[in-house]
């Protein structure tokens, strides 16, 4: 009860701790909302109406007492008012969460079970070309920008062979309702695969380096000696053993595909909540803004958590310490 | 359009050739096809023209009182008749009979009443703080009484979209209801708006049933055109000339100005504040600069040839100088600054009286556009014996020094107002508004007298008039450098017919005249 309570307590710490480091840096930054929000209308409109708009949107308080107003409407349940969409911000990620967690969500889960399954293979074939290979595989893709990947993809596939769509969650011209199902997978897959590319190597190359750890030791040493074959020892001595660093590193990834996940919603025109974070941001839309990093951090906060609940279960001897 | 997916082998096929399932759904309607555009410009905040949706361009759902043709030239639209009272003060307007919303109620003088008295309140992008008050004097007949004489207020007719009074909410940008050429059929954002012909709107019909508007980045859009899953791209200038299979690409003339702003004044101390700059407040260095610029080359560097010499900012409109250009003559300029006492020292840059003939040139860091203007300019100011020394800053830091230093300002607009915020010296200084400090009474009196005028079409010779006095024949307030070309690339079956020039704001001021594009392929 008293560690519940004391991580409930810590994880409410940490979102403030974000709410409040987020909110200073938006009003450090050079962005004037208005002036972001007016765009081209910056030169027709007057001193009075901007201080309309001020007004409107609380500006004209100073800054600490427009956080307070923000963590007091937070408090209530309110999340607060988008000015980058004109609608409250709980629209807006209502809107966006589903596409986002398809797409995101997905492309985690794939990205850790194809990378466990490589990272043995390349254990298992240490120093031969299946393993060098893999390594390359995961050196180049570690080092890839997601949204340079996901051009040359689509340049590939969508542009000169036309197996994939061009954009979007559905065909061009069609209303979201009338998209079939098939559709929906089929415009889904190039940015899947995108992302599951992108999100391999880490797990790979963690899963690798513990197996080779793990197949070298003494007691894999013995079971060799009594006649178990190399899928025995993976499945039964490896495999517990190298899932350690494979949860860890798939678990510390939550962030990173969120953040790829972004940066592929851009080009893949997703409508997801990549484009609303990319919004919030240059428009200085700051509830809208405020409202993803703290969903971003509950996520990824939960996702450590996760993995601390996780090692007990995998290494009981975790629990002991 | 609804595909159903029967049997197994079917849906493989469907996922593999889903490229293929796009064109079929082009190809199935009637006629022309359905439209696909990557032009960009969604609207976050939605189709609310309250909001300011519809300022830049058509807005594809509402209808405006006037319009403006290809030539810029006014045309009735919901109004039939516009009054200006002798006082200037009150306009009394008659709307066309027989409109109705795609909702099925009739359009009239409350609509518009309403729409006008809301856009005041709404703290949006639409400042319209000179109107006192819209009322309906009966249900075809209009009144709007102004605070004072402020002609540019008109321009409103041509751009703020009548919603319905009845069920106007909060939820209106999402689902627009208007009497406009267009009636939403979807908007999935972030991604795409499909838009359908309406039916019974009064005006031409559009030759397209159905247009899709995509949301890409610019990548995507060319990447989709290439895919030849859309029939029109805007690109940025640079990839002009990069153009499918089966397209064309086409320049479109634009206002998209962009130029140097001179503080006009000597250093000054204007309520704490320093204004102005002992270099650029010489009317020779000035008129130098603007005498010695080859725009020419500088368009040819920066903007890889897609661009036209600007002179002003309302060049080739109807409000914008005739007379305001001047001739590329180097040594007719270097003969002035000479003959004004600037010296050419040790360094190749000019002095008087102790004084360097250098300033900074600033920039928003992030576009490279006005970054390659600044130094390519910055270059060719050399010859002059004229040191402009390119700076790169936030919109923040060059707001604390737009009144001492000059900057490389972006504007444009179907709107004379424009030539108020820059020139007029009511507005020095306020927000980015007239940041020279430029102040000469016979501007201000002639801009008097254009907002006092008997309609907005009578003001024109007006504002006209003073560009001999701020323009390169006179005070020289600016160094207008380049107006920038939209590029679109077109399907060579898609005639859009003849374009307005454009206004600051790639994409949506080309579907102002979308009802009369044609489909020219079977």
């Amino acid at each position: 009860m008293t560690t519940a309570f004391r991580i409930i307590l810590r994880q409410l710490a940490l979102l403030a701790t974000v709410a409040l480091a987020v909110f200073m840096l938006m009003k450090a930054a050079p962005i004037d909302p208005i002036d972001a929000y007016l765009g081209p209308a910056i030169a027709t409109v007057g001193p009075e109406q901007r201080a309309q708009i001020a007004a409107d949107w609380g500006l004209d308080q100073p800054a600490y007492q427009q956080f307070l107003a923000w963590a007091a409407h937070i408090l209530r349940g309110d999340l607060g008012f988008s000015h980058a969409y004109n609608v409250p911000v709980a629209q807006v990620l209502g809107d966006r969460l589903g596409p986002s967690l398809a797409l995101a969500g997905l492309a985690w889960l794939l990205s850790g079970a194809l990378g466990c399954v490589l990272g043995a293979l390349a254990a298992l074939f240490a120093g031969r070309w299946p393993d060098r290979v893999i390594r390359l595989y995961c050196y180049v893709l570690a080092a890839t920008p997601t949204f340079w990947l996901a051009m040359i993809m689509l340049m590939v596939f969508a542009v000169t062979l036309g197996w994939a769509p061009v954009c979007c969650a559905g065909p061009i011209g069609v209303p979201p309702d009338q998209v079939s199902f098939a559709a929906r997978v089929h415009h889904l897959m190039l940015p899947l695969v995108v992302l599951t590319l992108f999100g391999v190597a880490q797990i790979a190359l963690h899963t690798r380096v513990k197996l080779i750890e793990v197949l070298q030791s003494d007691y894999v040493a013995l079971t060799r000696t009594q006649g178990a074959g190399a899928l025995d020892i993976l499945l039964h001595h490896g495999a517990r053993n190298a899932a350690l660093p494979a949860v860890t590193a798939m678990l510390a990834s939550v962030g990173e595909v969120m953040g790829g996940a972004i940066l592929a919603e851009q080009v893949f025109a997703w409508p997801g909540l990549g484009r609303a974070t990319v919004a919030a941001g240059m428009k200085g839309d700051v509830p809208l803004l405020l409202a993803i990093a703290l969903l971003t951090a509950l996520v990824v906060a939960a996702a450590t958590g996760l993995a601390n609940i996780l090692y007990t279960r995998i290494d009981p001897r975790m629990a002991a310490r | 359009m609804k595909k159903t997916y029967g049997t197994p082998a079917r849906q493989m096929r469907s996922l593999c050739f889903g490229a293929a399932l796009a064109m079929a759904t082009v190809a199935s309607a009637q006629g022309a096809p359905a439209l696909v555009l990557a032009i960009g410009g969604e609207p976050e905040t939605g189709f609310d023209p309250l909001l300011g949706w519809g300022s830049y361009g058509n807005p594809l759902f509402q209808s405006t009182l006037l319009r403006r043709d290809a030539a810029l030239k006014t045309e009735p639209d919901l109004a039939t008749g516009l009054q200006l009272s002798d006082d200037r003060l009150t306009w009394t307007i008659t709307l066309r009979d027989g409109v109705f919303f795609t909702d099925g109620t009739p359009l009239d003088a409350d609509d518009v009443a309403f729409t006008f008295n809301q856009a005041k309140a709404a703290a949006g992008a639409l400042d319209l703080q000179v109107l006192r008050e819209a009322v309906a004097i009966d249900p075809q007949t209009v009144r709007l009484t102004l605070d004072r004489p402020w002609i540019t207020f008109a321009e409103a007719f041509f751009t703020l979209g009548i919603v319905p009074s009845g069920s106007y909410g909060p939820d209106y940008g999402r689902h627009p209801v208007g009497s406009g050429p267009y009636k939403m059929v979807s908007w999935d954002e972030g991604a795409q708006l499909i838009v359908s012909r309406n039916d019974e709107y009064y005006g031409a019909a559009s030759d397209f049933a159905q247009i899709t508007f995509l949301f890409t980045g610019e990548d995507a859009g060319l990447a989709a055109a290439q895919a030849g899953a859309v029939q029109m791209v805007a690109v940025p200038a640079q990839l002009a000339d990069s153009v499918p299979a089966g397209f064309h690409a086409r320049s479109v003339a634009t206002v998209d100005n962009r130029g140097i702003s001179l503080p006009f004044q000597s250093p000054t101390s204007i309520d704490g504040q320093t204004i102005g700059n002992s270099v650029t407040a010489d009317p020779a260095i000035r008129r130098a600069m603007n005498m010695g610029l080859d725009r020419a080359t500088l368009i040819d560097v920066a903007l890889h040839g897609h661009g036209t010499p600007a002179f002003g900012p309302a060049d080739g409109l109807p409000w914008g100088g005739a007379d305001d250009r001047v001739d590329y003559d180097l040594p007719a300029a270097n003969a002035l600054l000479d003959g004004a006492g600037w010296k050419v020292g040790s360094d190749g840059v000019r002095a008087k009286g102790g004084q360097r003939a250098a300033f900074a040139l600033h920039y928003p860091a992030g576009d490279t556009t006005r970054q390659a203007l600044a130094e390519t300019a910055a270059a060719l100011l050399r010859p002059l014996g004229i040191e402009a020394t390119p700076t790169g800053g936030s919109w923040d830091a060059i707001r604390r020094v737009m009144h001492t230093d000059p900057v490389v300002f972006g504007f444009g607009s179907h709107s004379p107002y424009q030539l108020y915020s820059l020139f007029d010296s009511r507005r020095a200084g306020v927000a980015y508004d007239n940041p020279s400090y430029y102040s000469n009474p016979q501007v201000d009196a002639l801009f008097a007298g254009a907002q006092s005028a008997v309609g907005l079409e009578a003001s024109y010779p007006l504002w006209s008039e003073a560009a001999a006095i701020y323009g390169v024949n006179g005070d020289n307030v600016w160094l207008w450098l380049a107006n920038l070309d939209h590029v679109y690339l077109i399907n060579d079956c898609l005639d859009i017919g003849t374009p307005q020039i454009e206004p600051h704001g790639h994409g949506w001021p080309i579907t102002a005249t979308l009802t009369q594009w044609r489909w020219t392929c079977d």
